[in-house]
């Protein structure tokens, strides 16, 4: 999305830079230098990108849009970082009064995602054992579906089951999906050309170059970037409405 | 919530945050964090680190974020007014023995104590039981209490907000907390 704009009004010239979007190698560049040299810790972004997901979900499908009886939502996680951030957003949108049902097919072993998990038990939110591939199930009890399955590191050329199967029941769907950073199985730079179509793309931090072709409702996620890295990779992220922690891009 | 930057009086949005070695002061870096992200110009005063490295890593990031660390407070009350919007106390959470409050605490209090600006204190307003509000203690305006408001609260007179919005339900209905309903997505409710 162009954001170039000179205002004549101002005394000078006041020119706005474009949104970078990031490449795979840059996004991981990024994470890397907020965990090594600002010191962040792995659960503190991942509880930062997750509450502002489910932000951006409310955002997007209010309670009182949703046309289902019960405000259902379906979070479908993936085994890694992208996965706990879906559970993260589970749980925070649960505290929202929506009702998320999670879909986590493969764990990871990993401390931190199993804590996430727990965290989601213990909030009473159900956990799927399957997923119908009947898709007319899938419609009727959910309003929409939380792709939380793959991230910017996940090797879409490389998708093993029960993600491939996965994106299948999600190509077919009739529901709305909302993608958390990346929708999966596209790669990070290209949109894929037969991937699924979500509805809304929620980019944490910078969004992704694949993003350059999405034509839903996107969203910029997380206001927690230090200044300096902002300007090292020259992101021009746009202002944040007030205190929100995402912006409507 | 309770000062908007528009509100803020000095020429710059300055606020003083004043953190203690543990939790309370944890809470209190990653709060000048977030004043920062929300375009105020905090500036901590942190006498005593802790060596938990949770700590030292908020510390490193509030360092990274360019957030100025003042080497010591001054006594001189009125600097403290003219530089500062209003202070942040994030010194001593509900776990802190009030009664045995050592330097430089018990210093930075006698200031506090003497300040013109406003004071808004996390949790728990420094030297104050957690369970009974402090006869001689600070006194501050707002008071932002985490998760459930302590017993000292109820005395508390000021502007009052419950903040954080993640208990679960389970523990909720077990100690029968009965909280206030949020509004909207908001994270934390006036009371």
């Amino acid at each position: 999305m162009d954001k170039m704009n000179h205002s004549s009004a101002e005394a000078e010239a006041e020119t706005i830079e474009p949104l970078r979007y990031l490449s795979k190698g840059e996004a991981a560049a990024i994470e890397t230098e907020l965990l090594r040299d600002y010191r962040f810790g792995q659960q503190q972004l991942i509880e930062i990108w997750g509450q502002a997901c489910a932000l951006a979900i409310t955002k997007a499908y209010p309670l009182g849009s949703l046309t289902k009886k019960q405000p259902t939502v379906l979070v479908i996680c993936g085994p890694d970082q992208n996965g706990s951030i879906g559970l993260v957003c589970a749980r925070h949108l649960r505290m929202f009064e929506y009702e998320p049902t999670i879909y986590h097919p493969k764990r990871s072993s990993h401390s931190l995602h199993q804590d996430f998990t727990v965290q989601c038990e213990k909030m009473d939110i159900p956990f799927l054992s399957y997923l119908p591939t009947e898709v007319q199930l899938i419609n009727d009890a959910y309003n929409l579906v939380i792709d939380a399955m793959m991230g910017p590191e996940a090797d879409c050329a490389n998708i093993k089951e029960p993600y491939s199967g996965i994106l299948v029941t999600l190509k077919q769907i009739k529901i709305p999906i909302a993608s958390v950073d990346v929708p999966s199985g596209w790669d990070v730079e290209e949109r894929s050309q037969d991937g699924i179509n979500p509805k809304v793309l929620i980019s944490l931090t910078a969004p992704k170059k694949c993003a350059t072709s999405f034509t839903g409702k996107h969203f910029l996620a997380g206001r927690f970037l230090p200044y300096d890295i902002q300007k090292k990779y020259e992101l021009n992220l746009p202002d944040f409405p007030g205190t929100d922690c995402l912006v409507e891009l | 919530n309770a000062y908007p930057l528009g509100s803020l009086t000095k020429k710059q949005p300055t606020v003083l945050v004043i953190c203690g070695p543990d939790q309370n002061g944890s809470i209190g870096l990653v709060c000048a964090r977030h004043l920062r992200m929300f375009e105020y110009e905090p500036t901590i005063y942190h006498p005593k680190r802790s060596s938990h490295s949770l700590h030292q890593d908020f510390t490193v990031q509030c360092e990274k974020m360019d957030i100025p660390f003042l080497s010591y407070l001054p006594t001189e009350v009125q600097l403290i007014n003219d530089a500062y919007n209003l202070v942040i106390d994030a010194m001593m959470g509900p776990e802190a023995d009030c009664a045995n409050i050592k330097e430089p605490y018990s210093g930075i209090l006698v200031t506090l104590k003497q300040i013109k600006i406003p004071i808004a204190s996390v949790d728990v307003p420094s030297g104050w039981d957690v369970e009974e509000r402090s006869q001689d203690g600070i006194n501050p305006k707002v008071l932002i209490s985490l998760t459930a408001p302590k017993k000292c609260a109820t005395s508390f007179t000021g502007k009052h907000f419950l903040a954080g919005r993640f208990l679960p339900y389970d523990i909720q209905k077990k100690y029968e907390l009965n909280l206030p309903d949020f509004p909207g997505t908001d994270c934390l409710v006036e009371l």
